[in-house]
Parts: structure tokens; C-alpha cells; sequence
């Protein structure tokens, strides 16, 4: 059970683009994370660069671990009413919202935001733009405005504002800095002689849970990507595409100076092929992509688990099929990622379900690639990826590169490259190695490596086989349970992104009194069979809820398994809704018969 | 260029071979090609160019697509990957890019360079990544039984093109000039000791070379890119032809019709691993 006494909240700034409104959130999340609290946090932003559209910072500031955003915020900070407006009933009852209420124009009726405050929540109006236009002679710093504003309202530390401020602006005059500070220090000004109505409580705790290492914030790309350089990446090939590209640019910046080699490549075919290519000489190898450029991947990846070369792919998950929702989440590359391609061309794949776990499966995954000579795919998703949370980053060089064992040729035995083993791995030799040449082909092919079709059967249980130790990868979280043990009435079963969600949900549920757990699946392919039947025999019920609306992990599971499960699909493009999984649990629980429930027959494959 | 009419007696060439030592680099497959085929030639010419170059086998690399051509890498004793259909320049890239000190050399017929892979050559030519593209431009697909080509003729008959050909044929050697290869030949099957000079001189050469290979496919195209065509339709370069200069080297390249042999153009300039080492420097890296 967990114990919520700490601080715990969320706050939401909401503005058009060109207000700042991402910058803003970006400051406040790197503040509370420098002052010690752990940090959660996803903007959405409109499609477009320029123009009017929406956008909205979410952070979720608690003083013990949180797993996601919550549904409802405790702060609403308008930077734009219009935009603003349809979110003022996302704040909680006793909740802040934040607005200006000095208008420089006349409004519509209706068109102010301080018409639609319900009666429960706390208004804060104040001279936004004035106060702004005061310190700095102009309205551009109004997003800082309201940073100091809630600093002063919530006696929180300033000096951790000011220093993210001069570090953001680092690049900028220095006349943009101390702007940006006058702009700061006028908002907490203002913000600490009002006085204070709502209940929302921002207060540190003592204790710490970190493992001793500096806790870091970043998000799902950026663990990826540090994850990779601390695996001492070599090589890597990509191509833009939302939401992964961020893993690209980082990658350009910081692998040049470590000797890595990164290449923009004309197509997503070409990066992975030539991925294939450097992963076949030895080189450390990824290219990180969305669903759409997975789809044109899908033969190159063939090719990878057919000629058993290592190599990591990182798949960040949008809105789907075609070009789809791009700037939106889904969880619908399940299927693609676990069996896209032709052929029985079974790889690895692995789903971490929060930042922590992106950065750990990525720094892991060219190790175990290596390991088993195969592709490995990470499947995280556009809400991952973009979201903000502290991680404990690993302590030395966990991730680095084992020096590899040269290869001798036999005496009077010509080299095998596809031995059949015991472990059905092969001893691996490398391009440069001496007396060890051979070819390695997309045809089937004998042991030595040329074309053969006799011996289709016995490469195909090699190549299926070598996976099976995979879910017992040591160090690696192939699947973890939570909650209750034992026998419980609902088991919810979830994967990736959204599990933050689900486990969020476990804990009301269990505080409401249902015997319930929660578990994880990372590794998605090969499937940990043993702990997912543990589990399946503990539930009465099993729930899988997940962001895509024919239930692919679903299928997944309920066909590898033969058993039924409920399932809860949501393809909004948005991420989990708490409430919505916890409404389906308490049916469950009831013994309510669920409308969602049904067994491996739609979309099952196994 | 005489050669054309000089006989080729057996016991002659098989000691010709054992004096040369270059059987050495032929594995232990036996070719799959149709006897006369043109690929022979080109195999024969990349051992000839390995043993002139002393390159050991241990570090080149033989990279191909998927094709009668693409076969190749089995039938050389040197590392070899046979990858997907038109996708062998990425591949062959990133070989070389996982391990500069290998020797690559990149190998297709003309459906898997100009059809299905055409949109990587720009890209591999434009960065300049050291290997070399042989390209075996028969006109034809042989391995699927005789479909059309992006290099067929107009008015050829093919199984896929029973009433003609009516697609203008691709001039690979101006695309590649276009495109900014740093080193552009062609050669003919039927010319294989000036093949085999031009694969050496393909292969010495830094930055990404193309070499283009007239090969008649002599199960599927009886009529067109015949040996009896090609023995009479090509000719030399001109003697005084400046390497250096791209213009005169497209004008050559027009000709289409009278292919001309030999190197059209060679440049020296960095490449892909050069710039890569730069862009390492500039990031503050060693």
C-alpha cells in the first residue's frame, strides 16, 4: 500500500505556441527536480512549428516515486484562455487556476477564463502581461512571470529557479538572463503577498530513495540515448520521423567527440541496412525510428535475424496505421515489431514501461544483441519518449563493452558460421579475422553459410531456440509483479507507457479494498511464459489495458497462454485515463460480466 | 584492344591461371551462371585485381543484393554478405563504416542498381564512401527467367514486355556523374584482361568508384546485348580523353548506342570516413 503524504502535484500550463508555454514547464520541472523531488512530466504540442495552436506543459511533482500524470491537475496556469478554457475542469476540486486578469482588450462574453473557474476551484487572477512589462519593458517574459508567481505562492525555493533560468539562457545576452530573473523575481513578488486559498501543499520530505547516485532528470529519448553512449555505441543510422528524431539529434551531438560514427541516411530501408552492415563487422550498432518507418524496416530485419547479425533498433510508437496522429501516442506496433517481416523470423523485443527503464534496456540491449546474434527492437512510444522523469543512472561502467574472445580457425575444419551448437549459437567471426572467411546470406543456408534448403527445419529451431535464455538475461527485468501475492481477484496485465497508469491504478484499487496486483511485461518477444502463467493462475480476472484499439499485447498474451482476458483498448491518441482502468477493476472484482472480456479470437496470434 | 579477336585456347588458360595464383581467391561454390554468361568474366577480373593488389582475402568484403550478379560473394574465398534486393550500397556502407580498414566492394546487376536500389546510389556516390560498385548491366532480370530491365533496349521483347519495350532506358554512367562518383568506368565482359585492369584501377582508387560491366545474358537476351552486338558496337575511349573533366566525360557517356571503355572520370576527394574523422575533430573528439 502506499502511503501519499508527501507532496504530490500536478501542474498544467497552458498557452498558445510562441507563449512559451513548453519553455516555461521545462524551467519548472528542471527546478523541482534540482530541488530534490521526483519529476513526471509530457507536453503536448500542436503538429505545426509555427502558428496558434495549443499547447500544454503537464508536471507532476511528488516527494515519493509517482508512476504517471494524474487525470486531474491541482494547478491550471492559463497563458491563453481560449486554449485554456476546455482544461479548467481537469483541476481538482480546491485547486488553483492561474490566469491573467488584467485585460489589455475587451473579451467576449464567456471568452475569459475567469467565467468558467467552477465553484470549487481557487481563482488566482493577476496582471500577468502588466507585471511582465514592468520588470523587462515587455510581455515576452510572462511565462516567467507566473514561475515566480507560483514560487511566491507556494513558498518554494528561488535560487533553483534562478539557476535553471541562467542555465537555459546560457547562450542567450546576457541581458536575456537578467530579464528573465527581473521577470521572475517580480512574479514571486506578487505571488507571495496573496494570500493563500487552495490546498495544494508543495513541502520536501526527508528520506530519499535513490540508490546514492545524483538523480537526473531526462526523458524517454534522452535515457535511450545515454543509455547507448554508456554502451559505448559505435555506430549509428537514422532517419527523422516524430517522435523518434530527438534520439537522432542527441546522438549527433554526442557521439562525433566520442569517435562515434552517425549518419543521416536518405531512408529509413537505408539505416537499418546500413546498421546491418556495421552490426555484421562487430561495430555497436542502432538506428531508432516510429511505426512507419519500422513497416519499411520490416525485410531489412528479416535479413538481421536470417544472417544473425546484431543490432539495435529503437521503435518510438505514434498514431497509427499510415502517417496516422504523429504528435500523438498509441501503442499499436506491437504486432509489427514482435512478427513484422516475412518469414518465421523471430527477434528480441523489449518494452521498458517508464524512463528508468529506457535508459537500462537501451544501455543493455547491445549486450544481449550480441549475445544471441540477433536484432533487438526497444518498443517504446511517443508518451514515453517525451516525457520528463529523474533517473538513477547506473553506477561505473555498467554497460560497457565486454572484450570480445578472437576467434582461431581450426586446424584441417573448415570455419562454421552457423554451427549447430547446444545453445544454438554459433561462434561468430568478423570481417578482418584471419582464416575464418566465409558468406553470410538472406538465403537459407547449411552450417557454413551457403545456400541450402534441406536444412530448413534444423536452422529454424537455431534460430528460435538461441532466443529461449533470453528471458533469463541477467541483470535484465523481463517482467515484474506488483501488489498483492497470492491469489487476487484482478491481475492487470500491462506493457510499456502505459503501465505508470496501471499501476497507479493497482494502488487505489488495492486502497479501496480489492485484492488485486500488477505486472509488467518488458521483454515481449520471446514472451517470459513461466511468470505470465504464475500470474494467470493468481487472477481470477486479468485485465489488459493498452493504447491501441484491436488489443495486440492482448492477443499476444491470450494466444501464447490459450486463455482469455479482458481487455481495455483505448486508441484516443492520449495517454491512459486512471479512472477509466479502475472503473473495469471494480466491474471485475464484482463479478460483473464485462462487455470487454473475450478470449484469443480477435486479433490473437500465437 | 585486340583481344576481341585473339582465340582463347583451354590448356592455355588454365596455365595462365595456376601462373597467377589468383585461383586462389575462388571459394569452393561453383558459380550458379548459365555457361557463356558474362558474369565469369567479372569474376575472373575481381580475383585477377585482388592478387594484383595483394589485398588479403581476411580483409576485403564482397557485398551484394539479390540477382544472377548478386551471387557472387559465395564464389570469392573473402568475407561476403549477400543481402536483400537492391539494398546491397546501405549495407555496403555500413560495413565500411563498422570497420574502415576493410576493402569493399560492392556488387549488382543492373535491375538490383537501377530499379529497386536506384534511390541509394545518388547517396552513396554523393558521400563519397570508399569502395567500389561493380555494376553487371546485362539489361535484363535472368534470375526471374527474362523480365525488363531499367537498362533494356526500347522495342525489346521480354516476358514482361511481350508487345515491346517501350520505357527510354536509364544511361547509368550519366547518373553517376551527376550523382558526383568520384571515379566512373566501363568495361565489357567480352574484354576481360582490360576488365580486370579496370577493376584494379576501380579498387585503387579512394572514394566511391562505379564501374559499369556490359554483360550479355546469353539464356534470356538473344538479340540485343548480344557478345555479337557488343563485340561490334564498342570502341575506346579517345585517347586524349581528360579524366578530369566531367563535361567531356558526359559527352561520352551519351553515346549509348557505341558504349566507349575506359575510365570517364576520377577525382580525388575527401571521403565519407575522411569527413566522418573531421566532423569527429570539429566536436572536439581526438
Amino acid at each position: 500500500m502506499m502511503a501519499r503524504t508527501g507532496t504530490d502535484i500536478q501542474i498544467a500550463i497552458c498557452g498558445s505556441a510562441g507563449d512559451g508555454t513548453i519553455a516555461s514547464g521545462d524551467i519548472m520541472k528542471r527546478a523541482a527536480a534540482l530541488m530534490g523531488f521526483n519529476v513526471i512530466a509530457f507536453d503536448v504540442y500542436p503538429p505545426e512549428i509555427r502558428g496558434f495552436g495549443k499547447c500544454i506543459s503537464r508536471i507532476r511533482i511528488s516527494s515519493t516515486q509517482a508512476y504517471s500524470l494524474k487525470h486531474e491537475s491541482d494547478i491550471l496556469v492559463s497563458l491563453n484562455d481560449a486554449h485554456a478554457i476546455p482544461h479548467v475542469g481537469e483541476v481538482r476540486d480546491f485547486g488553483a487556476v492561474l490566469y491573467d486578469d488584467h485585460l489589455v482588450s475587451s473579451v467576449p462574453e464567456g471568452g475569459h477564463i475567469s467565467a468558467h473557474i467552477k465553484p470549487a476551484q481557487i481563482p488566482y487572477g493577476f496582471s500577468i502581461r502588466q507585471i511582465s512589462e514592468l520588470a523587462t519593458n515587455s510581455a515576452r517574459s510572462r511565462n516567467i512571470v507566473i514561475l515566480g508567481y507560483m514560487a511566491g505562492l507556494f513558498n518554494l525555493p528561488r535560487e533553483p529557479f534562478r539557476e535553471i533560468i541562467r542555465d537555459k539562457f546560457a547562450k542567450k545576452a546576457q541581458s536575456v538572463i537578467d530579464d528573465n530573473i527581473k521577470a521572475f523575481d517580480a512574479g514571486v513578488h506578487e505571488g507571495q503577498a496573496v494570500f493563500k486559498l487552495d490546498d495544494v501543499e508543495v513541502k520536501r520530505e526527508s528520506g530519499d530513495d535513490s540508490n546514492g547516485s545524483e538523480a537526473v532528470m531526462m526523458t524517454g529519448n534522452g535515457a535511450v540515448v545515454r543509455g547507448f553512449m554508456e554502451a559505448g555505441i559505435q555506430s549509428y543510422f537514422g532517419y527523422p520521423i516524430t517522435p523518434a528524431t530527438s534520439i537522432m539529434e542527441r546522438l549527433a551531438v554526442e557521439m562525433p567527440p566520442q569517435g562515434g560514427k552517425f549518419l543521416q541516411t536518405e531512408d529509413e530501408i537505408s539505416a537499418i541496412a546500413a546498421a546491418v552492415g556495421a552490426g555484421y563487422t562487430g561495430s555497436r550498432a542502432a538506428t531508432a525510428t516510429s511505426g512507419p518507418g519500422l513497416a519499411l524496416m520490416a525485410e531489412m530485419l528479416g535479413l538481421g535475424v536470417m544472417a544473425e547479425v546484431p543490432l539495435v533498433v529503437v521503435v518510438s510508437q505514434r498514431g497509427g496505421p499510415s502517417t496516422g496522429l504523429p504528435t500523438k501516442t498509441e501503442q499499436s506496433d506491437l504486432n509489427l515489431a514482435v512478427f513484422g517481416g516475412s518469414g518465421d523470423a523471430q527477434r528480441i523485443v523489449l518494452a521498458p514501461t517508464n524512463v528508468e527503464g529506457c535508459y537500462r534496456c537501451a544501455g543493455m540491449a547491445f549486450e544481449i544483441a550480441e549475445t544471441y546474434q540477433v536484432p533487438v527492437i526497444l518498443l517504446i512510444d511517443l508518451y514515453l519518449s517525451n516525457r520528463y522523469e529523474t533517473v538513477f543512472p547506473a553506477e561505473g561502467n555498467a554497460f560497457s563493452p565486454k572484450p570480445r574472445k578472437p576467434l582461431k580457425p581450426a586446424k584441417g575444419k573448415p570455419y562454421k558460421r552457423f554451427e549447430l551448437t547446444e545453445s544454438s549459437v554459433s561462434p561468430r567471426a568478423l570481417p578482418g579475422d584471419a582464416g575464418l572467411m566465409h558468406t553470410v546470406t538472406g538465403l537459407e543456408h547449411n552450417e557454413l553459410g551457403r545456400p541450402n534448403d534441406a536444412i530448413h527445419m534444423d536452422m529454424s529451431i537455431k534460430r528460435h531456440e538461441k532466443l529461449k535464455p533470453a528471458v533469463h538475461f541477467p541483470g535484465l527485468t523481463v517482467s515484474k509483479r506488483f501488489g498483492d501475492e497470492g491469489p487476487v481477484r484482478v491481475g492487470i496485465l500491462g506493457w510499456g507507457s502505459s503501465f505508470g497508469e496501471i499501476l497507479e491504478t493497482m494502488y487505489q484499487a488495492q486502497a479501496e479494498g480489492i485484492r488485486c496486483s500488477a505486472m509488467k511485461v518488458v521483454m515481449l518477444s520471446p514472451l517470459p511464459m513461466e511468470s505470465l502463467k504464475a500470474f494467470y493462475d493468481d487472477c481470477d480476472e486479468v485485465l489488459v489495458p493498452e493504447l491501441n484499439y484491436e488489443g495486440q499485447f492482448a492477443g499476444l498474451v491470450s494466444g501464447a497462454l490459450g486463455r482469455p482476458v479482458t481487455r481495455l483498448n483505448r486508441a484516443t491518441g492520449t495517454p491512459m485515463v486512471v479512472r477509466e482502468i479502475l472503473e473495469e477493476v471494480r466491474r471485475l472484482a464484482e463479478g460483473e460480466p464485462s462487455p470487454l472480456r473475450s478470449g484469443n479470437a480477435r486479433g490473437a496470434r500465437s | 584492344m585486340n583481344e576481341r579477336v585473339k582465340p582463347v585456347y583451354l590448356e592455355e588458360k588454365l596455365e595462365e591461371i595456376r601462373a597467377d595464383g589468383h585461383q586462389e581467391y575462388r571459394s569452393k561454390s561453383l558459380p550458379t551462371w548459365c555457361p557463356g554468361c558474362g558474369y565469369f568474366s567479372m569474376a575472373e577480373g575481381l580475383t585477377v585485381a585482388l592478387n594484383r593488389l595483394e589485398i588479403p582475402f581476411k580483409d576485403v568484403v564482397t557485398v551484394s543484393g539479390i540477382g544472377c550478379a548478386s551471387r557472387f560473394p559465395f564464389f570469392v574465398s573473402t568475407y561476403g554478405f549477400h543481402t536483400l534486393h537492391g539494398r546491397v550500397l546501405p549495407v555496403a556502407t555500413g560495413v565500411k563504416i563498422g570497420n574502415d580498414d576493410l576493402t569493399v566492394i560492392a556488387v549488382g546487376g543492373d535491375g538490383d542498381a537501377f530499379a529497386i536500389g536506384g534511390g541509394h546510389i545518388p547517396h552513396a556516390a554523393r558521400r563519397n564512401v570508399d569502395m567500389t560498385y561493380l555494376v553487371f548491366d546485362n539489361g535484363i532480370y535472368g534470375l526471374t527467367k527474362g523480365q525488363t530491365s531499367p537498362t533494356s533496349a526500347l522495342g525489346f521483347k521480354t516476358s514482361s514486355t511481350p508487345y515491346e519495350n517501350g520505357d527510354v532506358p536509364l544511361n547509368p554512367l550519366m547518373m553517376l556523374l551527376s550523382y558526383g562518383a568520384s571515379w566512373v568506368g566501363q568495361a565489357y565482359a567480352g574484354h576481360p584482361h582490360h576488365l580486370a585492369d579496370m577493376i584494379t584501377q576501380a579498387i585503387s582508387h579512394r572514394g566511391f568508384s562505379f564501374l559499369r560491366i556490359l554483360s550479355p545474358c546469353v539464356t534470356f537476351d538473344k538479340t540485343n546485348n548480344t557478345y555479337a552486338n557488343l563485340n561490334v558496337n564498342v570502341r575506346d575511349l579517345p585517347e586524349d580523353h581528360d579524366t578530369s573533366d566531367l563535361m567531356a566525360a558526359m559527352a561520352q557517356a551519351q553515346h549509348n548506342d557505341h558504349p566507349a571503355l575506359g575510365v570517364y572520370f576520377e577525382h580525388d576527394r575527401a571521403t565519407l570516413g575522411q569527413v566522418m574523422g573531421a566532423t569527429s575533430k570539429r566536436a572536439g573528439g581526438d
